[in-house]
Formats: structure tokens, C-alpha cells, sequence
């Protein structure tokens, strides 16, 4: 009886090895996907003969948690250096070709020019342009700093409800894998797409995960928040309709927790959605406040005296604003300042004003006249204003770019703030991009396909496939001869 | 059992991060060999680009600076010359003067010297450049003299007012050649000369003001660059002119005659002398400008050099950088394609 017993470990090693080969090639269909971790066949004897195939999945939990925690870190990063960059193209323009500072310094030009021709007309047109261009820098830069906040919002209620959607994927893939292990099935599927979930979930929020029977599986915050268990857990959030300078926004809600937000421009933030919340609550407001500051700064540089003797209050020459012509208050934030900002009507000449305003003074009435005498070179004032700009002033220090400076100072201090920021952004994000690429180098290292592995692979089990072949042959012919012999 | 540690995809992807970090840095090293700046001002100097900004922001006030220094320069060598042709033809009116008195000459020849040096004291006085009255002080839109020739003009009404008014007829009357010296005299020191040298003048004479204009010349510097047609230099050289041309204008005697003369000599050396001295001024405040535009130019000088040692590139550096780049990216793309072929498949049979 040991020869069909021969026939029939043969056959039995034919069927392992067709397993096999099925895996063999499933492992190089999937070489170039990513997400794909490597099945391995296991091949284990019993009785004599009996062979039991089992599958194993290629995993490293270690790589895979340094991979989504770098993930997390990258996100955050990437979407701080991006919102960065696009509002400094969008304050401060090319190169700062369009920011305050430069619109301050041709202001300051256009006055030399303006108080060397006092008399011209034409000139006192191009000082009040100048002057314009430093209020539409001023206005456009508020502007863009509330738009961005505003697409900030707008990304992250997109994101938030990316991540509802994935946590909801997440369930049915959980599920599957938990109905599969305790039915004993082959689970590498739903495992894989389990692992795709979870680096998608970390990009947008830090996670750790705690694995519980039955390759159940807790999704939680690395702060310790609860995303996933069982059932997912709610993420909200309420895009505010507007911005305007020094409003507040709205939090993420995880679970009725709020997402914790790092600070920095090399960010400790993890995840893209803090990311988008410290763009939108630290970089814009405080650049928000310099823009202010800066305006305020312009207003109070350009003041008219009251030249009477009568102790009149100073008031807005030049610069005014919408609550002119008293002056904002010394030395305190005014929020929304820069886009309240305006040319003085009364040297406006497209509201009907007169551009000589600016050389004799006298936006607010007769008794702030400064050139008495009406002479049409009179350039004394116009040669204050110039001192005025380079004389400090205090600022209020919770704008971030400083405490005494002059107007013309701080408004290039607040570049240097912003471009330092941006810098830090920069080199972090570079860091963190390269340490993202490694991880995932490594974790597919360790999880993924070789294709050579497999060819050789292929190659022995051919080998085995023939051997088994052959000894079917042989006792095949055994048989014969022995029916011969008997015949 | 797993043995290797690289995967196929790794392989594959092992030199993609590093070509697109070599192509980003490959743009940014052409910018910069070409520009010979930093390709990203900001990413360069984080903290410091507000001083940068700050340093180029210096270099165009000082290039405007100089701009406005070359227009008072050229404000002041117009007022020089101008007040060169006043001295001479105050020269000239001096020895017609001379002449006159020492009876060489008639004085009707004095006369009309007088007269040709009002009209030329008149027209340099309301020279403009560019529409500005150079003289007018700071009130440069209105024409700063009047024309004592013409006789509605406020200088000419006020002086023959005041002719009639203390002799009592006009300087034409028959009755003029019954003054005496010491009444002519009398009335010059006494009324013509308050009519020019006091505030008067500002009435009936000059519109321009006292004040002249005052330029930025330098960062914390100011000059005054330009003479007002009030100075007194102007106001005696006008006095001189206006005497002689008129009270000779009569039938007067020659006591009159020598009283007119002698003190339109007097005033005419004055007023030579002071227009002398306002022309050393202008050429004091000339100097300063050119001084201040010299050191400005220096200024900006240094202030360049700061900017191109915070912003400028090597240009040496810039190329090769350009150029190691072009190779490591030339071997990285060699490299792949060995990759690509690299595969067991090929050499089984």
C-alpha cells in the first residue's frame, strides 16, 4: 500500500505548491503598490503527507507607528509652510515688492521729491499717490489675511469631513477583520486596507492604536482622545462665516475634545488640521495686528498740530481712518486699523480735495495751518513729516514685531518676522519630508515585495512541482510493471 | 521567513526623492548663477530680510537725495548767475553815476542808465525756472517785483504819492526846480529810503517773502536754496535806480541834482556789496549740497555692498553648484535605468 500512499503525498505536494505559486504571483501583482503588505505561504507537516498552508501577512507595528507619527508631523508642516508662504506672497507680494515696508520707503522718496518741488502740482499728486499705494498695501494685505483665514476654515471643514468619512470606512474594515480572524479566514485584505486607512487618518490627526482581541482595533488621538472604538467617534467643526481682525475661530471637536494645537514656525503641531488651525489663529492674526500696528504707526506719523496756541487735540493729516480725525489711541493695538485706513479727504483729490493740503497743513481746519503765509515753496512740513517717519514711537507689544521702533523700522521689522517664520517652516518641513521618506522606505522594506525574492521562490517550487511530477511518473511506472509482472 | 530588507518599490523609489530635491535645488542654483542674488531673499535670510528690505529701502532715499540736491544745485548756480549780471550792471550804473558827479557826464545819460538797470533789476528779479519765481522766496507762484516803470504799477503810484505829498507838486512841475540840496535830501533819507528799506517795501514793491526755501540736503541736513528778491542788497541797487530815473526826471537844479546822484552812488555801492555777499552764501550753500551729495554717494556706496554681501551669490559658487547639480542629476537618471534593467527575469530562461 506504501506505493499509493507515495502517489498520494505526491498529489497533495502538487496542491501545496499550486498554492503556493498562487500566492507567489498575487505577491508580484502587488509590487508596486505601497500599501500592499507581503503574504507569505507556511508550509507545515503533520502526519506524513498531510501538508497545512497558511498564510502570514508581513508586518512591522514598529515601522508602522514611527511611519504614521512622521506622517502626522510632515501634514502638519507641509500645511503651515504652504498657508505661510501663500500669504507672504499675498501681504508682502514678490520679493516684498508690494508690502508696506516698500510702499512706506516710495512714500518717503515721493516726499523728498515733493518737498524739493514744493510748489508743483504734479509732485504733490505723485506724494499723495505714494500715499495711496501705502493704503492700498495696507487695505489689500488685511484683505488677503482674512481671505486666508477664510480658506483655512474652508480646508479644514473639507478635511473634517474627510476624516468622518475614513473613520466610517474604518468601522467596516474593523468589522471584516474581526468577523474573518474569528472565523479563521484569510484577513491579509481587509489588514491592508485597514493600514491604508490609518495613514490616511494621520495625515490629518496624530494617532495611536491599541489592539485589543480578535485583532480588534482603537484609534486614539496621541494625545489621548478617543477616534475609534467600535463604533467612530464624532469629529465637528463650524466654519465661521467671516473674519475681521481679532475675531476668534472656531475649534475642532473630537470627540467633544478640542484638537490640541502646537505652536512655532519649525511647528510641534502633528497632523494637517492643527496645521490649518495655527496658520489660521497664530501666523495670520499676529500679521494681522503688525498690519495694524503699522497703520496706526502711519496715522500718528503723519498727525497735524493745532498751530493756534488754542491746545487743540492732534488730529489725522495725511492718514486717516474711519474713526477720524481723532488719532487711535498710543501705543494699544487697534484691530482692523489697516483696513480702516484712508487718504484724508481733504488732500484727496478723487473725493475733491487738494493734494497742498499735505505741504501747508490745515486737514483740519485753519488753525492747523502750518504754512502761514500761503508761499506755494514751503517745505518745512513736509521736511517734519520726513523726520516723523524715522522718529520711534512705541508699539503695542503683543503685535509680536517689537516695542519702540520707528514706523519706517517696524514696518521692515514685521517683514524679518514673517520671512523668520517662514524660513523656520521651511527647513522643517525639508526635515520632516526626508524622515517621512525614510520611514516609508523602511516600513516597505521590511513589508513589502521583492520581486527576485519571488522569482526565485517560483524557481524552487517549479523545482518541487517537477519532483512531484516525477515521482507520480515513477510509481506510476511501478505500477505498471507491476500489473505486468501480475498480468 | 523573510530575508532581504529592500523591497521592489523601494528600489524603485529609492532616487525619486532625491531627483526631485535635486531639480528644486537645480531651478534655484540657474536663478542664481543668472542673478547672481539668492534665489529666495526670505528663505535665505529669515530674521534678517527686514533689514535687507531696510538697506534697499536707505539706497533709493539717498538716490533721492541726490536727485533733489542736483534741482537745488542747479536752483542756486541760476540764482549766482543771475545775481552775477546784477552786480554788473550795477558796475555799470556806478561809473555812469561817477561820471555824473563829477560832471564829466550830463546826468541825463546817468538817467538813462538808471532807467535800463531798473528794467534789468525788475527782469532778473522776476526770472522763473520751470514756473517757480526764483526770487520769490518761498511765495515762488507769484511774480515777486513790481514794474516801477509802469505807472500804475503800486511802487510807481506810492513813490510819486509821496513826491507830491511832501513837496506838494509832481516831480515834472515846473515848481521842481526850486528844490533845494538839503530838501532833496531831506526827502530821501527821510520818505524814499523808509519806502525800501522798511516794511514798506513788502507793499508796494515786493511780493515775495522773507522766508527762502529750505531744502533736505542730507539725512538730518537742511540748506537755504534760494535768495528772496527782499534782500536788502536788492532793495538798494532798486532805491539807487528808482531815484535817479525819477527825481532827475524833472526840471530839478543841479544841487538837487548832486543830491540825487551822490546818494544813488552811495546806494548803488551798498547794494553792490551786499549782493556780493549773498552771492558768497549761495555759493556756501552750493558747496554744502555738493558736499552732502558726495557723502551720500558714499553712503550708498557702503549700504550696496551690505546688500550684495547679505543678498549676492559667488559667482564661481553659483556655477559650479549649477553644474555638480547637472551631474549628480545626469548619474541619477543612469542610475535608474541600470535599476530598471536590474531584475532576475532577465536571466531566467
Amino acid at each position: 500500500m506504501s506505493l499509493s500512499t507515495a502517489f498520494n503525498i505526491a498529489g497533495r505536494s502538487l496542491r501545496a505548491t499550486s498554492h503556493q505559486t498562487q500566492i507567489v504571483s498575487r505577491n508580484v501583482s502587488e509590487a508596486g503598490n505601497p500599501n500592499y503588505n507581503r503574504r507569505i505561504a507556511v508550509v507545515s507537516s503533520t502526519a506524513p503527507g498531510s501538508q497545512v498552508l497558511t498564510i502570514q501577512r508581513a508586518a512591522n507595528s514598529a515601522l508602522f507607528r514611527a511611519n504614521l507619527s512622521a506622517v502626522s508631523s510632515y501634514e502638519a508642516q507641509a500645511s503651515l509652510r504652504v498657508g505661510i508662504e501663500s500669504m507672504t506672497q499675498a501681504v508682502n507680494g514678490v520679493e516684498n515688492a508690494s508690502s508696506a515696508a516698500t510702499a512706506i520707503g516710495s512714500l518717503y522718496d515721493a516726499l523728498q521729491i515733493y518737498s524739493a518741488n514744493p510748489a508743483n502740482a504734479s509732485i504733490a499728486e505723485r506724494a499723495i499717490d505714494a500715499a495711496r499705494q501705502v493704503v492700498r498695501s495696507l487695505n489689500s494685505g488685511s484683505t488677503a489675511i482674512n481671505a486666508s483665514r477664510v480658506d483655512a476654515d474652508r480646508q479644514i471643514s473639507g478635511s473634517v469631513d474627510e476624516l468622518n468619512q475614513m473613520l466610517a470606512d474604518f468601522k467596516d474594515v474593523n468589522d471584516e477583520v474581526i468577523a474573518g480572524t474569528i472565523a479563521g479566514r484569510d484577513i491579509s485584505e481587509p489588514l491592508d486596507k485597514r493600514d491604508t486607512l490609518l495613514q490616511r487618518i494621520a495625515e490629518y490627526v496624530p494617532i495611536s492604536t491599541i489592539g485589543r482581541a480578535n485583532n480588534d482595533m482603537v484609534i486614539t488621538t496621541t494625545s489621548g482622545t478617543t477616534l475609534f472604538e467600535t463604533l467612530p467617534r464624532e469629529v465637528s467643526f463650524e466654519p465661521a462665516s467671516g473674519y475681521t481682525a481679532g475675531s476668534a475661530g472656531n475649534q475642532i471637536y473630537l470627540d467633544g475634545v478640542p484638537l490640541p494645537i502646537g505652536t512655532g514656525g519649525d511647528t510641534n503641531s502633528n497632523g494637517k488640521l492643527a496645521g490649518l488651525i495655527q496658520l489660521r489663529d497664530q501666523v495670520a492674526p499676529a500679521l494681522m495686528a503688525q498690519l495694524d500696528e503699522i497703520a496706526r504707526g502711519m496715522i500718528e506719523a503723519f498727525a497735524e498740530v493745532d498751530r493756534s496756541g488754542g491746545g487743540g487735540p492732534a488730529l489725522a493729516g495725511l492718514f486717516s481712518w474711519s474713526g477720524g480725525p481723532a488719532l487711535p489711541t498710543a501705543g494699544t493695538l487697534s484691530n482692523g486699523l489697516a483696513s480702516r485706513i484712508i487718504i484724508n479727504p481733504a488732500m484727496d483729490s478723487s473725493v475733491g480735495g487738494n493734494a497742498s493740503v499735505l505741504r501747508d497743513g490745515g486737514a483740519n481746519g485753519a488753525n492747523y495751518v502750518a504754512n502761514a503765509s500761503g508761499g506755494a515753496s514751503y517745505a518745512d512740513l513736509l521736511i517734519s513729516y520726513q523726520a516723523r517717519l524715522d522718529q520711534p514711537i512705541s508699539f503695542d507689544p503683543v503685535a509680536g514685531a517689537g516695542a519702540t521702533a520707528s514706523v519706517m523700522a517696524y514696518s521692515t521689522n514685521s517683514i524679518s518676522w514673517l520671512e523668520s517664520v517662514r524660513k523656520k517652516a521651511d527647513e522643517a518641513q525639508l526635515a520632516k519630508e526626508a524622515l517621512v521618506m525614510r520611514t516609508s522606505e523602511a516600513l516597505s522594506n521590511s513589508t513589502g515585495v521583492n520581486m527576485d525574492q519571488e522569482m526565485s521562490l517560483l524557481l524552487e517550487l517549479e523545482q518541487s512541482y517537477q519532483a512531484s511530477s516525477r515521482i507520480i511518473q515513477a510509481v506510476d511506472e511501478m505500477f505498471a510493471a507491476l500489473f505486468q509482472a501480475a498480468g | 521567513m523573510k530575508t532581504v530588507a529592500v523591497s521592489s518599490h523601494s528600489i524603485r523609489q529609492a532616487l525619486r526623492y532625491s531627483m526631485s530635491r535635486m531639480q528644486n535645488d537645480l531651478v534655484s542654483a540657474q536663478k542664481e548663477s543668472t542673478t547672481l542674488r539668492v534665489a529666495d531673499v526670505g528663505l535665505a535670510l529669515g530674521a534678517r530680510t527686514g533689514h535687507s528690505v531696510s538697506l534697499a529701502r536707505d539706497v533709493s532715499r539717498l538716490n533721492s537725495l541726490i536727485d533733489s540736491n542736483q534741482l537745488a544745485a542747479s536752483r542756486l548756480s541760476s540764482t549766482q548767475s543771475a545775481l552775477a549780471q546784477l552786480n554788473e550792471r550795477g558796475e555799470e550804473l556806478r561809473t555812469a553815476l561817477t561820471a555824473a558827479l563829477s560832471g564829466s557826464s550830463d546826468p541825463g545819460i546817468a538817467r538813462a542808465d538808471s532807467d535800463a538797470m531798473l528794467e534789468t533789476l525788475t527782469s532778473i528779479m522776476n526770472t522763473s525756472i520751470n514756473g517757480e519765481y526764483l526770487f520769490a522766496g518761498i511765495n515762488t507762484d507769484v511774480q515777486p517785483l513790481a514794474n516801477f516803470k509802469d505807472p500804475t504799477s503800486p511802487a510807481r503810484v506810492s513813490f510819486d504819492n509821496a513826491f507830491q505829498t511832501h513837496f506838494g507838486f509832481t516831480q515834472t512841475d515846473p515848481a521842481a526846480a526850486n528844490i533845494t540840496e538839503t530838501q532833496m535830501l531831506d526827502f530821501i533819507d527821510n520818505v524814499v529810503e523808509p519806502q525800501f528799506m522798511g516794511a514798506d517795501w513788502n507793499t508796494n514793491w515786493s511780493t515775495a517773502s522773507d522766508d527762502t526755501i529750505v531744502a533736505r540736503i542730507g539725512l538730518n541736513e537742511t540748506a537755504k536754496t534760494s535768495v528772496s528778491a527782499n534782500e536788502s542788497g536788492v532793495r538798494k541797487l532798486a532805491m539807487a535806480a528808482a531815484i535817479s530815473t525819477s527825481l532827475l526826471s524833472g526840471p530839478v537844479n543841479s544841487g538837487a541834482v548832486s543830491a540825487v546822484v551822490n546818494r544813488a552812488l552811495a546806494y548803488t555801492a551798498e547794494g553792490i556789496a551786499e549782493i556780493t555777499d549773498a552771492r558768497s552764501n549761495a555759493g556756501i550753500q552750493e558747496n554744502r549740497i555738493s558736499n552732502a551729495s558726495s557723502r551720500i554717494e558714499m553712503q550708498i556706496d557702503i549700504f550696496e555692498r551690505s546688500i550684495l554681501d547679505m543678498e549676492g551669490v559667488d559667482p564661481y559658487a553659483a556655477a559650479s553648484k549649477v553644474s555638480a547639480l547637472v551631474t549628480q542629476i545626469e548619474t541619477a537618471y543612469s542610475l535608474t535605468s541600470r535599476i530598471q534593467q536590474l531584475s532576475l527575469l532577465k536571466f531566467l530562461g
